[in-house]
């Protein structure tokens, strides 16, 4: 190669042009302003002769000539190339040729430096010994040059990271003790495992000459590994440290190659490694399938991405949806907590189960959480059965509502005894029990015992012959603590405790993380599918279904690959019988990449092999290009050009008033920027008002039951009782508000009244579950059967308002109810008081039964505050509260004592009390103990 | 980039008028000085400070014997021991002749003015129209309008140029009898040698002329630069000069010079000469006529001359 070529020498005839420019530039003139002159006389006289210039001056003619040169050269592209090198004749030259990874976007020019040697070797007669560093095979016994030339072009570079150690060895034994006398490696810059060996076997050689070829290493860089996370998927590159600072883009593409988001690696300087930040959707970036280096075609740029990579949707479900002044007690706070960072998580939007479960189920998550759900309402089983059936993992938790719920729930994976097991209560011997060894089958196997965690309460499972097989976790006295069941393509998994501190301090515990995350790295990734194959083939051997080459493409050709065995949890390494590619089949594969995660690229260290070594750069390398010089000379030419030009036209005569135009359209802009906007916010709705009516003051409420003559004994009688209150209490509640259940809002009420009448139509279900949501969400229902007096004939049979209730109730997620303890805050919320008649006497007022009430942190379960969310009675209080216009009561007493009446008044001042104030009375329960105390 | 110079649309009579009448508002009744002409006996409305034909009180004078019994103000006379006459203030009217100069070189307006030549020129015709005609003097257009002596001259003015055939040049002077005043309006471009032979003639027949030269301030300071081609709006003349600001003080020379000899040559004739330049405000060319008009020329050389 001449140290000086042209790569494209036909544009240098473009430079014959030149004279016609040069005619061209000279024959134009600039075009004059005209310009009015009336004393055009006067002017006359002082121009002597017409002075037009037709030429431009010769200065300025030069210059654009040059300008056009400096084009045409440039377009021509001159190259430099100063090389030089000769080979010692003292014995055959032996080609180190490394064709891993980072040498494939240079390939070409790695090829053209070996054949130049080559033909050097040729030139002087000595046989040519080559070695590819990445083959499988070496035949390194040094041969003819046109035998070397062959063996060149059919190497090819390779997917992989270079065995140098071994091309060595196959040196060592092909020389069989002949002194090579020069020995180049062809190196692609990157140390690798076994260097040192490798080197210290060339170097014992002895060669006469070593020389060292490597590339500039802007090839190598390459990623390594990449993690989704809650809003990004960031992706780990790793270059050569001793660059300066660079950027590179990552892109991450899909299946077909097209690119759907990108990020940013900044390495810093002297950093070996960076990562780069992928912002995009959670269902864009489950379609990522392989990430890349935008311009750098190596297959270590290229991360290919399978199943394990995508993110799992988690739909949170919870039988209350909790209050947000108390966030430690809501049973979703620990799992929301544990699993952002690995999942994206859907909330319902309404506490509705009926509705929430449907709306979760239409995104197709990959697990459902349900903490502390007892019954579910009818409707929603089938659905979620399907769902589990088709692929869905449904992970439950414990609590006071399972405890409850009815045995023959299908949606827990073994049979649960009805209530809880309390360990180290008052009245048991049992201690908190630790957790055992996690079993060595199940996504828990390979945890640590965790031995920080105490279960104080759990739900018992019946014993059944494969009980042990289906147990994930159980505790040290052997009771399981995670069973599970496979249903169809799905499964169910059931925690035996609560998903919040209560029953046990598991939540709190590391371990939690660890047991939710791998529990949803187990469900499908996709959520339910209809193909029910799967994760059965666990640790089987996978067959190559698609390779990456060594340019970062993949492709079908699987050659001489072979099946891989992946056992999960760990990343299967590259070698030449599994190249880097996916394993597995179409419908499921695992990634093989070809860097391990954590790798760092470290310069290959030359130095080892104990002898002085000469550094050469590629072919080509060396060469400097003229192009980029001589753009910029033709541009700094066009700027002077430009310059000269406004100059010669009296462009600088006028600056001042560019300026005053530059002012006045920044003024503008300015104008225009603050302009007000004159359409307004409107986001009024239609009903607002009677919502801020209803919002402005405490309203008595009751459910329109449809029977006509009960609906309007409801009104008068809270009428009644809201004139009791406003007369007694500070409380001024407005007039009665009648509700359809169906259609209004429930949320502005802190309670309802709900006469039963067996003879008015029975609600919808959706009703019943918009009822139901309301008490999830802390509101109370104070249901009357108003059938004390009819239930006093003897029979003891239900009566037909208590059959209605218990209809109502039935799909209904209601907690354990007891008798008005003594002590209830009820009982004393306002007044003082024994039991709460209405027109009736004797019907106890049934309340939700306090959980802890053993324990000294009572009142701690419900959402409401401690209140509980349903009041059952059946003395008809409305009938005893019930006056007319004129404030005389409506219905006698029964029996008639208007004292009776009274105390139903009072009842109900209690009861409002206890609703809007919660268990801020409960104090009094202690006012004894609080006095002894200050006594002494 | 815009061209410094325009030819602007010849300026509306009515606007015109409005300014002018705007503009001689600030000015005091103009009063010819016309000792030459002292016994023209047209009466016109504005004293001359002496006594003499007319109708306002100028002063009570002992009675001289010989007068005439019936000019005695007896009511005067009756107040003391002597008889007193009563003097009036003599009253006359003086014919002006205005004429500005409308060919196609004065609708030359350049972006440093603010107004084109003609319509300074207007304005300042039709304000002297105004001053003189509220001083009662005659007031005519030579080959425009006869003179007349009406309050409302200035717009009868307007009104006949409005009207008249466009002219170029020098005015008619058929119509120019008598000991008159003259003030010609015009730029005066044309060879200050050519502008003398006309106007001499008018000189000897004894007509008293007041030159009020306009220009453009494009005109003075030469603004170009760079390579222009230079119309002549008259002729329609091109002039390609290749580096224009070569030459901006050679021109600037020879126009100040061609300034020069005109002024010089009419004052030789006793004609005043005002320079007036459309950047600058209208009154103060007013001013300096009006000075000039009066007969007191000191105080207009603070006005228009420079």
């Amino acid at each position: 190669m001449s140290a000086f070529a042209f790569a494209n020498p036909a544009i240098l005839l473009g430079l014959l042009a030149l004279p016609v420019i040069w005619w061209l530039l000279r024959l134009t003139p600039p075009r004059p302003k005209t310009e009015v002159f009336p004393p055009l006389r006067i002017l006359a006289s002082v121009l002597k002769r017409e002075e037009t210039p037709a030429k431009s001056p010769w200065w300025l003619t030069l210059l654009r000539m040059l300008l056009a040169a400096a084009l045409i050269l440039a377009i021509a592209d001159p190259v430099l190339d100063p090389r030089t090198g000769s080979l010692s004749a003292d014995g055959p030259l032996v080609l180190v040729v490394d064709n891993g990874w980072a040498t494939s976007t240079d390939w070409d020019r790695r090829i053209e430096t070996a054949e130049a040697l080559i033909a050097d070797a040729e030139g002087a007669d000595l046989p040519v010994s080559i070695t590819f560093t990445a083959d499988p095979t070496h035949d390194a016994v040094p041969a003819s040059a046109a035998s070397a030339r062959e063996k060149l072009a059919a190497a090819r570079p390779r997917p992989l990271v270079p065995e140098r150690e071994r091309a060595a060895n196959a040196i060592g034994e092909a020389l069989n003790g002949t002194a090579p006398g020069t020995l180049v490696i062809l190196s692609d810059g990157l140390s690798a495992a076994g260097d040192e060996a490798a080197l210290a076997t060339l170097g014992g050689l002895a060669p006469a000459d070593i020389r060292l070829i490597a590339g500039d290493g802007v090839s190598a860089v390459a990623l390594t590994s990449a993690t989704n996370s809650a809003e990004t998927m960031s992706v780990t590159a790793t270059r050569l440290p001793d660059a300066a600072v660079r950027s590179v883009s990552v892109s991450a593409l899909d299946i077909q190659g097209r690119p759907l988001a990108s990020g940013t690696l900044q390495f810093a300087a002297g950093a070996a490694t960076a990562t780069a930040e992928i912002e995009a959707p959670f269902e864009l970036r489950n379609d990522f399938a392989r990430l890349g280096i935008d311009g750098l075609a190596t297959a270590g740029a290229a991360h290919l991405l399978d199943d394990g990579f995508k993110r799992r949707r988690v739909a949170l479900l919870a039988g209350e949806s909790g209050s947000d002044f108390q966030p430690l007690l809501q049973p979703l706070y620990y799992i929301s907590r544990a699993l952002q960072p690995y999942a994206d998580l859907i909330e319902p939007t309404t506490a509705d189960l009926s509705v929430s479960i449907p709306q979760v189920l239409e995104r197709n998550p990959s697990a459902i959480i349900m903490a502390d759900v007892g019954r579910l309402p009818a409707g929603a089983y089938e659905p979620l059965q399907r769902w589990i059936s088709r692929g869905g993992t449904l992970i439950r938790f414990a609590g006071p509502r399972l405890a409850a719920a009815p045995s023959d729930d299908p949606l827990v994976p073994v049979i649960l005894r009805q209530g809880e097991r309390t360990l180290g209560g008052a009245l048991s011997w049992s201690e908190p029990q630790p957790l055992a060894d996690f079993p060595d089958f199940g996504p828990f196997a390979g945890m640590p015992r965790a031995a920080d965690v105490t279960i104080n309460r759990q739900v018992l499972a019946q014993p059944t012959p494969d009980l042990a097989e289906r147990t994930w976790a159980s505790l040290a006295d052997g009771t399981p603590l995670v069973t599970t069941r496979e249903q169809e393509a799905g499964r169910i998994v059931l925690f035996h405790t609560s998903a919040e501190a209560t029953w046990s301090n598991m939540p709190l515990s590391g371990n939690f993380v660890e047991m939710l995350r791998r529990l949803v790295q187990m469900a499908r990734a996709g959520g339910a599918t209809t193909t029910s194959d799967g994760s059965e083939a666990a640790s089987s051997a996978l067959p190559p279904y698609r390779l990456l080459g060594a340019d970062g493409i993949l492709t079908t050709e699987t050659g001489t690959a072979k099946p891989i065995s992946i056992t999960p949890g760990r990343t299967p390494s590259a070698s030449f019988d599994h190249p880097p590619g996916l394993y597995g089949t179409e419908d499921g594969f695992s990634a093989v990449n070809l860097l391990a995660p954590g790798t760092e690229l470290s310069a290959f260290q030359a130095d080892l092999i104990g002898q002085s070594v000469v550094r050469e750069a590629l072919a080509g390398e060396e060469a400097t290009s003229l192009r980029p010089h001589l753009f910029a000379l033709a541009f700094l030419l066009i700027l002077l050009d430009s310059l000269v030009v406004l100059f010669m036209n009296g462009a600088f005569s006028r600056l001042p008033r560019v300026k005053r135009a530059a002012a006045a359209i920044t003024a503008l802009a300015l104008l225009l920027a603050f302009h007000p906007d004159p359409a307004g916010a409107q986001d009024a709705k239609p009903g607002d008002e009677l919502l801020m009516q209803r919002l402005d003051t405490t309203h008595l409420a009751y459910v329109v039951t449809g029977d006509a003559e009960v609906d309007r004994l409801s009104e008068q009688g809270l009428a009644g009782l809201s004139e009791f209150l406003t007369y007694r209490t500070t409380l001024a509640p407005g007039a009665p508000v009648g509700l359809d259940i169906a259609t209004d809002e429930l949320s502005f009420y802190p309670m309802i009244y709900w006469p039963i009448s067996a003879s008015a139509p029975m609600p919808s279900a959706a009703a019943i579950s918009r009822i139901d949501a309301y008490m999830r969400n802390g509101g109370t229902v104070l249901f009357d059967t108003r059938d004390q007096i009819s239930s006093l004939d003897g029979s003891g049979t239900t009566s037909a308002n208590g059959e209605r209730l218990q209809a109502i109730l039935a799909n209904i997620d209601i907690p354990p109810l007891e008798p008005t303890p003594e002590d209830h805050v009820l009982s004393r919320s306002f007044y003082l008081l024994n039991d709460f008649p209405g027109r009736y006497a004797g019907s106890p007022l049934w309340v939700e039964a306090r959980q802890e009430a053993a324990e000294t942190n009572s009142e701690l379960s419900s959402s409401g505050d401690g209140v509980t969310p349903l009041l059952i009675t059946g003395n008809d209080f409305a009938g005893a509260w019930a006056v007319d216009n004129q404030g005389n009561a409506l219905l006698p007493t029964v029996p008639a004592d208007e004292m009776q009446r009274e105390y139903a008044y009072r009842a109900g001042v209690n009861i409002m009390m206890y609703m809007l104030t919660g268990n801020y009375k409960s104090d009094q329960v202690h006012v004894p103990d609080l006095l002894e105390r200050l006594g002494q | 980039m815009a061209p410094i110079g325009e030819i602007v649309q010849q300026t509306s009579g009515s606007e015109v008028l409005s300014r002018a009448q705007s503009r001689a508002a600030l000015v005091p009744d103009c009063m010819v000085e016309a000792k030459r002409i002292a016994n023209t006996v047209i009466a016109g409305w504005h004293g001359r400070r002496k006594r003499g034909v007319g109708e306002n009180f100028w002063q009570f004078r002992p009675y001289a014997e010989g007068e005439s019994l019936s000019r005695i103000d007896w009511r005067r006379s009756a107040r003391d021991d002597h008889t007193y006459i009563r003097d009036r203030e003599w009253e006359a009217a003086h014919t002006v002749w205005l004429w500005c100069d409308l060919s196609p070189s004065m609708m030359y307006k350049s972006s440093f003015g603010t107004v084109s030549k003609e319509s300074r020129a207007l304005v300042l015709m039709l304000a002297l129209a105004e001053i003189l005609a509220r001083s009662g003097e005659r007031i005519g257009c030579p080959g425009v309008m006869e003179p007349v002596s009406a309050r409302n001259a200035a717009e009868r003015l307007a009104a006949a140029i409005m009207h008249a055939p466009p002219t170029n040049g020098l005015p008619e002077t058929a119509m120019i009898r008598g000991h008159s005043d003259l003030v010609l309006i015009g730029d005066f471009l044309d060879d200050a040698d050519r502008i003398m032979e006309r106007l001499s003639p008018l000189a000897r027949r004894g007509l008293r002329g007041h030159v009020v030269e306009i220009a453009d301030p494009a005109e003075e300071t030469f603004p170009y630069s760079g390579r222009t081609e230079f119309t002549d709006p008259e002729t329609g003349e091109k002039l390609v000069s290749g580096r224009a600001e070569t030459i901006r003080e050679d021109y600037q020379r020879a126009y100040l010079l061609r300034r020069e000899t005109l002024g010089d040559s009419l004052r030789r004739l006793g004609w005043s000469f005002v320079f007036h330049r459309t950047d600058h405000l209208a009154s103060e060319a007013l001013i300096a006529v009006h000075g000039y008009l009066s007969g007191m020329p000191a105080a207009a050389v603070a006005g228009g001359r420079r």
